[in-house]
């Protein structure tokens, strides 16, 4: 029976080739636009390495600080001074560690032979290559020893392997950026710039910053990041820091004594310009993630009415079929049968190729070298959500006139009556 | 006629109501896309009131405690080092000029305050900005009335001199000279007077793209209490010069202070960045919205396709009483414009609202207009575009074919 009905879909389809063309590229354009949208939340939000332990890990990117009279306010991501004295041991945390946000201030540049190369400098600690999983392409991280005696150590990408020794070995060699001398210790993978806690092409210890102003700083370019134990941790990291932030003791009380900001996950920070809210209230998630939800239902809304329009003609047109079959004693819900497993064929050819084209286009992106180091990766779990979508709708907007025609009067549907 | 055809809607309003819905929406997606297009082109039309041509930029790291207010004698020993780079700078044979400044043009770092206009209670967002002397003759600024920061400043103790843009002295001053005014905040507790000496036709500093507001420079003389240092360097290099210099220059500033750290970069680097950055995601809006119309576009051209074979014998009857083919194609696309109309007014009653409601607040009442005109002819001429095939189908209608059905 199933054999019979994907039969006639087929001699269907391609009876109307102009109607199926039309159905065809509706779904998989909208699954292509889903699934770029998706594949880069994804690709900025998802755990994938290095930062493989993203559910277990908070940090705190932001802190303000506020005048007496509430006039002023100072904001920035954190200090130095300010972690290390005040938000070290907090109870459910594993691991700490402190990195300097490198989109600020952290770009740095060499010259070789003449030429100019630009490269992207971290400051960090140990502790960061025991929170992220660095793929290494040879040698190995620094240590804490290597943070605290200011060892001139560095770990480089793949990339500045390439730039500065030509893909060579680099172990054990050194590079000049910024006027400094670094020993080449470990050559890690690319990581994405979109990837912005571990993102860099150049690590280094934080001891062996130029100056050592920033061990005196409550603000600076630092962010702190907390390898929880488990994710029913967080509320308690969270309740903690907050009660830490009353304890801090300020240089010049007169000037600043209030300081404000929240442990949270990455996604919680970002998604604050979205929910307008402002730095002095948690994130609200739910309302972000809300909102990313209604744009793409309302996105999906054209190309669903468009589906379902085309639908309706398709059966319409097929009025004096279904009263043949109906004259020759075909039950309603037999009909109906038949039109299902025909949108449902419809649908899942569409999402095939969807699925090519979303490839395509996201190979495409990942090439264009727009985000260095990109890697946009398909999510099949998001692709498998969007093809349910369109089989949903396929069904909706099938269903419903087939259900109609089916109960027409054979004699009417035979004349194609159907209105 | 039209009533006739109102009729004719009407009679099939489940299928039209569709085709209404799908146009009322295809017009808010091109609407929306159109306000970003139109109120960027807008902008790029005004003039940029800098020149970015061989200009570089070196965005200082001072590396130091960097406290707002940072004490007073940090300060002074900052400002002689930057003294001493400037002038290292100028003896460069491939330097024309070289100035320190707050905000670099195409830097997204901004400083802004809101000013209420003179009785008005409006309030009007301005730009300030912080700049040395030269500053006028690298960045190659126009002055149309009094004239920019000189030697002669030095002795202004009890007012800070100030020069503003076009746009700022005309909504403040309107026709008047607006040279010698006063334009400090009635609102600041320690109201220092900020004389204007001079006007300049504009800077854009956020580029090409960003939107016309109020300006104010003020005069940084890399020596009172009241400045701070500049936070760039930017350098008038001689046509020709290459990155190389770039070295040199590096090898320079270093020799002055070896703890900090220098950012060198092209001012037509940034600029291009800049441009990226607006163009991208607006070529991936207009491509989406472009697919999704065109899908629309389909899906249209296949329901009417439908609509005319079902309505066959209603045509052929027409046809059968004398009705012309001409009738026949204007009766299709009469019925056709009816729906978008419907669709379109539905639109346009929501886009309506929205400088209401300050949605897309950037854009003013022109751009609104501008878009919403372009926005109606391009749903119109798509919907028009699917109607012809179908209406020439309706006309190739043979009356006793169509009869030959009962």
């Amino acid at each position: 029976m199933l054999k019979n009905y994907l039969k006639i879909a087929f001699k269907v389809f391609l009876r109307r080739k102009f109607f199926t063309f039309i159905s065809l590229f509706a779904i998989s354009f909208t699954l292509v636009v889903l699934m770029v949208a998706v594949s880069f939340l994804d690709h900025v939000f998802g755990a994938q390495p290095p930062e493989t332990k993203l559910d277990r890990t908070i940090g705190v990117f932001h802190l303000q600080m506020k005048s007496p009279d509430d006039n002023n306010t100072w904001s920035s991501p954190g200090g130095y001074k300010f972690f290390d004295r005040y938000a070290r041991n907090l109870p459910g945390v594993e691991i700490m560690s402190l990195l300097t946000d490198t989109f600020d201030g952290g770009k740095v540049y060499s010259y070789l032979d003449g030429n100019k190369i630009e490269s992207y400098l971290k400051h960090t600690d140990g502790e960061f290559w025991r929170i992220m999983e660095f793929t290494f392409l040879e040698g190995g991280p620094f240590t804490s020893d290597d943070e605290k005696n200011a060892n001139f150590v560095a770990v480089i990408n793949e990339a500045t392997r390439k730039k500065f020794f030509d893909g060579q070995s680099a172990l054990g060699r050194t590079l000049e950026v910024d006027g400094q001398r670094f020993r080449v210790v470990g050559v890690v993978a690319n990581v994405p710039y979109l990837r912005t806690i571990p993102f860099a092409d150049i690590w280094v210890p934080i001891s062996t910053m130029k100056t050592q102003a920033y061990k005196n700083q409550l603000l600076g370019g630092f962010n702190a990041l907390f390898l929880a134990r488990s994710k029913a941790d967080f509320p308690m990291i969270k309740e903690e820091f907050q009660s830490r932030l009353k304890q801090v003791e300020f240089d010049d009380p007169k000037e600043y004594n209030r300081m404000i900001g929240y442990a949270e996950t990455l996604f919680e920070f970002m998604s604050r310009p979205l929910t307008n809210s402002r730095q002095e209230e948690p994130a609200k998630v739910g309302r972000a993630l809300a909102t990313i939800f209604i744009i793409m239902i309302l996105f999906m809304l054209l190309p669903a009415i468009n589906l379902v329009n085309i639908n309706i003609s398709r059966i319409m047109e097929r009025a004096s079929e279904i009263g043949v079959r109906k004259a020759f004693g075909a039950s309603s819900w037999t009909l109906v049968g038949q039109f299902i497993v025909e949108n449902v064929l419809l649908s899942l050819i569409g999402g095939a190729i969807g699925f090519v084209l979303s490839r395509f286009v996201l190979r495409a992106i990942t090439e264009s070298g727009f985000f260095p180091y990109a890697d946009f990766q398909l999510n099949y779990r998001v692709f498998l959500y969007g093809l349910a979508v369109a089989v949903f709708f396929g069904l909706m907007s099938g269903v419903y006139p087939a259900w109609k025609m089916s109960r027409l009067h054979p004699a009417d549907a035979l004349k194609g009556v159907a209105r | 006629m039209i009533k006739h055809l109102l009729k004719l809607v009407w009679n099939r309003k489940r299928i039209n109501f569709l085709i209404t819905v799908e146009i009322f929406f295809s017009f808010l997606v091109v609407f929306a896309v159109l306000v970003f297009a139109v109120y960027y082109t807008d902008n790029y039309r005004q003039p940029l009131g800098f020149n970015y041509e061989n200009v570089w930029s070196v965005t200082l790291d001072m590396k130091s405690a960097s406290t707002p207010g940072s004490r007073e004698s940090d300060k002074q020993q900052q400002f002689a080092t930057i003294k001493n780079m400037l002038a290292g700078l100028r003896e460069f044979s491939e330097v024309e000029s070289a100035a320190g400044i707050w905000g670099i043009p195409y830097w997204s770092g901004d400083w802004t305050g809101d000013r209420e206009i003179n009785g008005k209670g409006k309030d009007f967002e301005i730009g300030f900005n912080e700049a040395t002397d030269e500053v006028k003759d690298v960045l190659g600024l126009n002055i149309v009335r009094g004239r920019w920061f000189g030697k002669e400043d030095d002795g202004a103790t009890n007012y800070r001199p100030v020069v503003i843009n076009q746009l700022m002295a005309r909504t403040f001053f309107g026709d008047e000279d607006p040279i010698g005014k006063d334009i400090s905040n009635p609102k600041d507790k320690e109201r220092v007077e900020q004389r204007v000496i001079g006007v300049v036709d504009d800077f854009r500093k956020g580029g090409e793209f960003s939107a016309k507001r109020g300006y104010v420079f003020h005069r940084n003389d890399l020596a009172s209490e009241k400045v701070s240092p500049p936070r760039s360097l930017i350098i008038k290099v001689r046509p020709g010069v290459t990155a190389a210099f770039e070295e040199k220059i590096l090898a320079r500033l270093q020799a002055e202070a070896r703890d900090w750290s220098f950012d060198i970069k092209p001012l037509a680097q940034m600029r291009e960045a800049n441009f990226q950055e607006y163009l991208v995601p607006m070529a991936a809006f207009g491509l989406i919205a472009g697919f999704l119309l065109i899908m629309v576009g389909l899906g249209l051209t296949g329901v009417l396709w439908q609509s005319v074979t079902q309505r066959t014998k209603e045509i052929g009857l027409r046809r059968a009483k004398g009705a012309t083919r001409r009738r026949i194609y204007r009766q299709i696309l009469g019925e056709l414009f009816i729906i978008t109309t419907i669709g379109l007014l539905a639109g346009v009653l929501v886009v309506v609202q929205f400088p209401l409601l300050n949605f897309m607040g950037f854009a003013n009442s022109r751009v609104y207009a501008i878009s919403a005109a372009i926005s109606l002819a391009l749903v119109y001429l798509l919907t028009t575009i699917c109607g012809l095939y179908p209406s020439r189908l309706a006309t190739r209608v043979q009356p006793a074919e169509a009869l030959h059905y009962e």
